[in-house]
């Protein structure tokens, strides 16, 4: 059984915002998630109720075993994850702090970007094609029957279209738009405030008084 | 030989305080007193043990708990779907859509609303049990004391009396039935056959130690009706014989069960399906219809969640009760966890080591609510009508409705309800117009 042991460098992701009895809820969480095991696997998702209704829930999971958003230089998938590894894709739905200074703020939004580029980017080539974000939009219109694959092509299109035209501006009759970039998809959300909407806010929970 | 015969002497006198003090007083349906008096000392006790822990953990003022547990650990945006996109972005389908179902994904990755029901409810302070205690520290050497005498308590004095009881329970039992089973069926029958479930519920009871208290008497279950509860553990129905008689519903089962199951309908009129029979919904239906309908037999007792959940939430009611018919008399139970888990976690746990479980715990203390009868309206289909009953039943007890189904707890979530979801998003990007 034994404590969640995590090294400094985890705290330091959360700091200041999570404290120390979040991380033993998440460790409880993670030990139901795993069923009792160090290392979680894609199938232990599978329990989730709750998830079963999620259009993307695929790219959710994916989420949790990409290497990109693991920190690690290595890229692809990982087989399992273990407690570290989720702490750390769980401190990219961490809420802003007031007390965060301009720096802080924008390196926390790209964090974000970063990990919603890398749920549509599949192919991990650094570029969201025309083909990846189609995928994306399938899946998200996935279970309606009265919904053609034209008609969810036709979005995907019309959305690649728009985005080229904020990132490259005109484009000449004879130019291919490659595919998204990072850089053209920070572009795409200038001005949008998107960090109060990827956030997961844990309650005060440290009024139980637990034997410590 | 000395020894022996002191040993035996021992062995009488400690059997025949426990006939004098408890199972007479159950048989004539009276008590001494000697549960109240044990119950205000635990609860002393535990209020002692409830400051020296908050004194222990140093907290700057002595806050009164709050329930966070209930509610859950992260807070969640209960904004509709149809809001949220709409707030994101304009009319068009774009990366933003993304959000709202990534954020939905994470809240149910790190709590999901099932899943926490299906295991024992978190208590706002320590009991004294270790099962109980997450991360046991040392805090102080009087409050450990405290626990070592527990310890001995439980195990060494509960237990083997709890145990006495239950198997003085459980014989008479089966002999009381037998012996009245084999009286021809009429009025002496009947009430032979109460006083014996009566008595024998009552030593039961206190063989676990319980403190039940029952509101709304009035309400009780009426002959010819449908008692309908929520469901907890396989002690639920005790708690409710001890109060009333009622017929049982239940599929047979070998062993010890089978054994009781066999002796009782023949003085009461239980209905025991073979495994078999439980698999024909028309079959069931139609025996348990005859019970009711013929209005001098005892009221069928039904938990429709169909499984133990941890009496946080009423999860969702199999609608196979409601067609019977007849009048149903909902009955909310609750139990109050600072005491002792009743929640039986089956996959967790087999019977034998929930029953060691429930017989150290300090008590079981529960409430049991009769709620006034209902009869399905004229409108209503069988789900609605289940409904109806479970809203009422989840609203007395203080727990939350849940619209899932309690099979969760073994299988998967069927299809029909992802697609549900899934339709209705994409219903929405057509109202919006991004399509065509």
């Amino acid at each position: 059984q034994g404590q969640a042991q995590t090294g400094p460098g985890v705290t330091s992701l959360f700091s200041p915002a999570v404290t120390s009895e979040q991380i033993e809820h998440l460790h409880r969480r993670f030990k139901q998630l795993s069923q009792d095991q160090l290392t979680i696997r894609k199938e232990n998702f599978d329990s989730i109720p709750d998830l079963e209704f999620n259009p993307i829930r695929g790219k959710i999971v994916h989420a949790f075993f990409d290497k990109r958003n693991l920190r690690q230089e290595s890229d692809g998938l990982a087989d399992e994850i273990n407690f570290e590894d989720f702490l750390t894709i769980m401190s990219y739905f961490r809420p802003i702090e007031m007390n965060m200074d301009e720096e802080q703020l924008d390196r926390f939004r790209k964090e974000k970007l970063k990990f919603l580029f890398h749920m549509y980017d599949s192919d991990h080539d650094g570029k969201i094609t025309l083909q990846e974000y189609r995928n994306v939009v399938e899946e998200l219109l996935s279970g309606n029957p009265h919904l053609e694959k034209e008609s969810a092509r036709s979005i995907a299109d019309g959305a690649m279209m728009e985005a080229a035209s904020i990132c490259v501006g005109q484009m000449g009759p004879d130019q291919v738009y490659e595919g998204i970039t990072f850089e053209d998809f920070l572009k795409m959300w200038q001005g949008i405030d998107i960090e109060t909407k990827m956030h997961v806010r844990f309650l005060n929970v440290d009024t139980i008084a637990h034997c410590y | 030989m000395e020894v022996l015969w002191a040993a035996g002497q021992v062995g009488a006198l400690w059997l025949a305080l426990v006939l004098g003090l408890i199972v007479l007083p159950s048989a004539l349906g009276i008590s001494l007193g000697i549960s109240e008096v044990y119950m205000w000392v635990l609860v002393k006790t535990l209020e002692w043990a409830t400051i020296r822990l908050e004194k222990g953990v140093k907290k700057p003022q002595p806050q009164m708990l709050q329930t966070p547990t209930a509610i859950g650990i992260i807070e969640r945006d209960e904004t509709p779907m149809e809001k949220e996109i709409a707030r994101l972005h304009r009319a068009d389908f774009e990366f933003s859509h993304i959000f709202y179902f990534c954020r939905k994904g994470f809240e149910a990755i790190v709590e999901d609303e099932v899943t926490q029901r299906f295991s024992s409810e978190e208590l706002l302070s320590w009991n004294l049990l270790t099962r109980t205690n997450v991360n046991f520290h040392y805090i102080s050497l009087r409050l450990t004391v405290v626990w070592v005498i527990g310890v001995i308590v439980r195990y060494c004095f509960l237990l083997p009396l709890r145990f006495t009881l239950a198997a003085i329970g459980i014989t008479s039992m089966i002999l009381g039935t037998t012996v009245v089973g084999q009286l021809p069926n009429g009025s002496v029958k009947n009430y032979l056959s109460e006083v014996v479930h009566l008595t024998c519920s009552r030593v039961l009871v206190r063989a676990l130690s319980g403190t039940i208290r029952y509101h709304n008497k009035e309400n009780r279950p009426q002959k010819g009706g449908i008692c309908v509860a929520n469901h907890t553990s396989p002690i639920d129905a005790i708690i409710l014989t001890n109060d009333g008689c009622y017929a049982m519903v239940g599929q047979v089962h070998g062993g010890l069960m089978g054994v009781i199951q066999r002796a009782t309908v023949k003085a009461c009129p239980h209905v025991w399906f073979e495994r078999s029979e439980m698999k024909d919904r028309h079959l069931v239906t139609k025996r348990l219809r005859e019970h009711v309908a013929d209005k001098s037999k005892l009221p069928i007792l039904i938990f429709p969640e169909g499984t133990c959940i941890n009496n946080t939430s009423v999860m969702m009611f199999k609608k196979g009760s409601f067609e019977i018919g007849g009048t149903i008399y909902p009955v909310a139970i609750k139990y109050d966890p600072q005491f002792g888990d009743a929640f039986w976690n089956s996959s967790k746990y087999n019977i034998v080591s929930y029953l060691l479980r429930i017989m150290t715990s300090w008590a079981i203390v529960c409430n049991v609510w009769y709620l006034p009868p209902m009869v399905r309206k004229e409108d209503e289909d069988a789900v609605q009508f289940a409904n109806r009953v479970r809203s009422a039943i989840a609203r007395q007890g203080g727990l939350t409705e849940l619209p899932w189904d309690g099979g969760l707890k073994r299988a998967k979530v069927k299809d029909t309800f992802k697609e549900e979801q899934q339709k209705n998003y994409s219903k929405m990007l057509v109202r919006n117009g991004s399509i065509g």
